[in-house]
């Protein structure tokens, strides 16, 4: 009996730290961690509880803990998930393209293509914009700017390496010119570099398309193009693709189960997560923060975090912050 | 002007019982959030947020505005009472505030950070009204050389708190700056001094080196001298309450610290920092009583509240007219506003005037709100220095480590905690300024990005900096600042010598 | 010993050059080693180059004084308190370190510091510590959701 009763608590123990995923009959009994890899407050934060709340309102897990893991871009937290979660079928990870570029400039021992893709969630375009009295009127001005004078032709957005700066590269390359010469300047975030742009700094500026959604619509900024590949409603600015240029760049997240987990573990949480990005809870979440839903299921996400990984590594050798 | 005619229909709204309640409720909760050690402001209201959606839209943004001021306060509180600032911003607050708690003066310092607080406030709140749409637009045109130029200011300032050797106060400023440069380069991706460590890939917060370099560099100190020379447990002398002579000494101090702190904080990367370092060296330089400055001055505490205060409300500026975030408390705001629907932008102020005219004025609310609640709970912060000593101490390392567990459960982080104060423990033993440090990891990093954009903007010509006439007269200030001590004193010598 | 201080009477200023030589030189080296270069303006080496410069200057000017009488009497130090604070910090981190969570670290951490400051009633301040922890945790766990290291008596609520 007594040690029953021992061996029992030992469970107990042992189960808060590695989950008691054994023991759950149904997605209903889900308790879950969740890892955003990022400080409370950011996006990927955000983005965690916002599946926090969806997943316990739509009763699809009973619950649902958010952890934060901040640090170079996502790396530690990816480190540490990597290591102390693997096969551990109640941990998940909230992650996105920054990571996918952070792991590769910072020369991480770990990326993305290591841990359990379970499903992409959402995926917001990038904007690039001119000064609203700027003589580059469409994306073919640009173009040619940049053609003729890659030196010269300032851009500003978000940090080294980051989703902006890739786009910028992109851009140039389509430009005919050699990426590795462009002229971009990094800021912290989307705040600091609109006022770069607003001041008149800069050539062109790239960003999340929602950060700079009221200077568009009130005409302080010129939009020339959405990266996302397909129009979006309620965007006037037409994707690169509509406009003639082969480029397309999604800021997404998704959401990821540690290292070896399968099976029965796995398709429990597939399962649980694609109800509660189908429920109702979800959208109205979507709704309230003008996140644009970019759904994808295990497979179809697997193969894209590969695809996307190679994508980012050869941009980012081009600009010279990765070898 | 409707803008009047909004402010009134706004403080209509915010005046109801109702949402007095709740602006009460928020000021509470706000302020004992914001005591929590490593939880400053934006995080208070960031954790806080869900709160308020249960509300509606006007007792929502009545109860945030009130958990803003009240995390604001919070975070001075610690900085005076237990010497961990718990943001970047309350670093020169700890100053001299702690000073003055130490000398049984917590009361008068804690009342006069309050009292400064809400009148930097008031008249930047009022400032934001009339003003924003003026300011707003030389803001946006500072440039990166401009930064620069502003940052050199600072810099020179930063001497006010060298103490009595330049050579130590040199070395402290070098640590700073040297702890500024860990991380990733924010314009090219280049990892300096992290040796390899991914922890050390975002570089030192300036909280961590704070409460490191304070907190506990203290803790070591004290317990360190305790057999040879006991610390006395801290009396409480004279009133809690300020004096007539404390009420002198604060007024100017409080409308100085405005004056100084709006206007930067309006500024897209100004920051609520460099306000409060200006601040601490204008009131060092005018004070009749220098010689209290490191001792426990109130004009130390004055000053830079208000600035901290006043620069906060200017954040409101880019906030509001441009939907600019260009804090972490902005930031945070700006998703609140987005939960309530209102999209911050150059449009806000005409589709939404009364909403953000209602925003304003709870702000008033908050603040006064923050003052009558606040002031008799001074004599019941106050008693907490009563603890005894032992207890006291431990208490402060367990708060300050909890801070830094909060924001970052890492051991690499509580390392360099402890390394910090071990550091503090020996700067304090062989008479190191402190502050000089974390002057120098705040600035490092923003004189470095700013002079390095403007080189590369003008694809490396230093020229830059001097044919925009506004840099170029902020690196006038700056030299004029630095050369005037010695030429002074060399007049000096020199008419001695005359005589 | 008696020699040396004679010879260097501020030894240490002395010893603080020398940091403040290594210091730079890791600085220098450091910078030395950076492989990404701006293609436009200045590098991030730059300022590391500046900070290496600076350390190297001041490490110079710590070695004069370092000759010239001390201007600082150091005070005697109590080093059995310092190292019960080191031994109290130590405790934190290595139970956060080994998994043994938040709420051991601060009992200890509580308990130790107040011993370095003479307090000999350990157990009763073990408990006090203890309380503390767990009154943090839970206000940081349940009512802010920021969740704290977990060890096993974490796992208990």
């Amino acid at each position: 009996m007594r040690k029953i009763f021992r061996l029992g608590l030992l469970a107990t123990i042992v189960g808060g730290t590695l989950g008691s995923g054994t023991l759950q009959a149904s997605s209903q009994d889900l308790e879950l961690t969740i890892m955003a890899p990022a400080g409370a407050g950011g996006g990927w934060d955000s983005a965690s509880r916002s599946m926090q709340d969806a997943m316990m309102a739509s009763g699809n897990a009973k619950s649902v803990q958010v952890v934060n893991v901040p640090g170079a871009g996502g790396t530690v937290g990816l480190a540490q998930f990597v290591g102390s979660a693997d096969g551990n079928p109640n941990q998940l990870l909230v992650a996105g393209i920054t990571l996918v570029g952070a792991s590769i400039s910072n020369q991480s021992p770990v990326d993305l293509t290591q841990v359990t893709p379970i499903a992409r969630l959402t995926g917001d375009p990038l904007v690039i914009v001119v000064p609203k009295d700027s003589p580059i009127r469409s994306i073919d001005d640009l173009l040619a700017t940049i053609k003729k004078d890659v030196a010269t032709t300032i851009w500003v957005g978000g940090s080294a390496g980051g989703a902006d700066h890739i786009l910028a590269a992109l851009v140039t390359k389509a430009a005919g010119a050699d990426p590795s010469k462009i002229n971009y300047v990094a800021y912290s975030g989307g705040g600091e570099s609109l006022a770069a742009m607003l001041g008149g700094q800069a050539t062109a500026g790239v960003s999340g398309y929602g950060e700079w959604e009221g200077q568009i619509k009130s005409g302080d900024l010129r939009a020339l193009a959405i990266s996302y590949p397909e129009p979006i409603e309620g965007i006037e600015a037409r994707p690169l693709k509509a406009q003639g240029l082969d480029i397309e760049l999604v800021n997404w997240r998704g959401i990821f189960a540690a290292p070896g987990v399968e099976g029965d573990d796995l398709d429990k949480l597939k399962s649980a997560v694609e109800k509660t990005v189908k429920s109702a809870e979800w959208k109205a979440i979507l709704k309230a923060r003008g996140w644009t839903d970019y759904y994808a299921p295990s497979d179809e996400f697997k193969a894209f975090i590969g695809s996307e990984t190679e994508r980012v590594k050869t941009i980012l050798t081009s600009i010279g912050l990765a070898n | 002007m409707d803008i009047f005619s909004f402010l009134i229909d706004g403080f209509a709204l915010a005046i109801q019982p109702a949402n007095l309640v709740y602006a009460a409720i928020g000021v509470l909760i706000g302020t004992s959030v914001g005591v929590l050690p490593g939880i400053g402001p934006a995080l208070t209201v960031a954790l806080l947020l869900p709160v308020t959606f249960k509300l509606d839209p006007g007792g929502s943004i009545i109860m945030f505005a009130g958990i803003y001021y009240g995390g604001m306060y919070g975070g001075s509180t610690t900085a005076i009472l237990l010497n961990t600032p718990g943001e970047s911003a309350s670093v020169v607050t700890a100053l001299e505030g702690n000073k003055m708690a130490r000398a049984g003066r917590g009361g008068p310092a804690l009342a006069t950070a309050a009292i400064g607080s809400f009148v930097a406030a008031l008249i930047a709140t009022a400032g934001l009204a009339i003003l924003a749409p003026f300011l707003v637009k030389i803001a946006v045109k500072f440039g990166p050389w401009d930064y620069f130029g502003l940052m050199l200011i600072a810099f020179v300032t930063v001497s006010a708190t060298f103490g009595s050797s330049p050579l130590r106060g040199l070395t402290s400023l070098a640590f700073g700056l040297w702890l500024g440069l860990m991380g990733l380069d924010q314009l090219t991706g280049q990892a300096r001094l992290t040796f390899g460590v991914p922890e050390l890939l975002d570089g030192v917060e300036v909280t961590t080196l704070a409460v490191g370099l304070f907190a506990i560099g203290e803790a070591f100190f004290v317990a360190s001298r305790h057999l040879f020379k006991p610390e006395k447990p801290i009396p409480v002398k004279g009133s809690i309450w300020m004096t007539r002579e404390d009420w002198k000494r604060s007024w100017k101090p409080w409308f100085r610290g405005t004056v100084i702190g709006f206007p930067i904080g309006a500024l897209p990367a100004g920051g609520a920092e460099i306000p409060t370092f200006l601040s601490y060296t204008i009131e060092r330089k005018l004070s009749r009583k220098p010689e209290e400055f490191g001792r426990g001055a109130i004009e130390g505490v004055a000053g830079p509240e208000a600035a901290n205060n006043a620069s906060a409300a200017g954040t409101l500026v880019p906030l509001l007219t441009l939907g600019l975030p260009t804090s972490a408390t902005a930031a945070v705001m700006l998703a609140g506003f987005q939960q309530y629907n209102i999209q911050p932008g150059p449009l806000l102020f005409t589709q939404h005037a009364d909403l953000v005219w209602g925003l304003v004025a709870s702000l008033f609310i908050a603040n006064v709100m923050l003052l009558v609640l606040n002031l008799p709970l001074v004599g019941m912060w106050v008693k907490l220095l009563k603890i005894p000593l032992p207890w006291l101490y431990a208490g402060i390392l367990v708060f300050a480590s909890m801070g830094t567990i909060a924001a970052n459960p890492s051991v690499t982080e509580l390392l360099l905690l402890t390394g910090f104060g071990v550091v503090g423990f020996v700067m304090r033993r062989y008479d190191y300024p402190i502050a000089p440090a974390v002057v120098g990891l705040i600035l490092g990093p923003l004189a470095d990005s700013a002079l390095r954009r403007s080189l590369q903007m003008s694809l490396g010509d230093p020229m830059i900096l001097l044919q925009h006439p506004s840099s170029a007269i902020m690196i006038g200030i700056a030299l004029v600042a630095l050369v005037a001590p010695f030429v002074f004193r060399g007049l000096a010598k020199f008419r001695q010598d005359e005589d | 010993m008696t020699q040396k201080t004679l010879r260097i009477p501020n030894r240490p200023t002395g010893v603080i050059a020398v940091v403040l030589f290594v210091i730079g030189f890791i600085t220098y080296w450091d910078a030395s080693h950076m492989k990404m270069r701006a293609t436009y303006g200045m590098s991030a080496s730059a300022a590391s180059y500046f900070v290496a410069i600076l350390f190297v200057a001041l490490a110079i000017g710590h070695l004069i004084s370092a000759f010239k009488p001390s201007d600082i009497e150091a005070e005697n130090a109590d080093w059995m308190a310092a190292g019960w604070i080191g031994l109290a910090l130590a405790g934190l981190i290595g139970s956060i370190w080994l998994g043994g969570g938040f709420i051991l670290g601060s009992t200890l951490l509580f308990a130790l510091t107040a011993r370095a400051f003479g307090r000999k009633a350990l157990l009763v301040d073990l408990c006090l510590g203890a309380f503390i922890g767990v009154v943090v945790f839970l206000i940081f766990n349940k009512l802010l959701t920021l969740a704290l290291p977990q060890g096993p008596i974490e796992r208990l609520f």
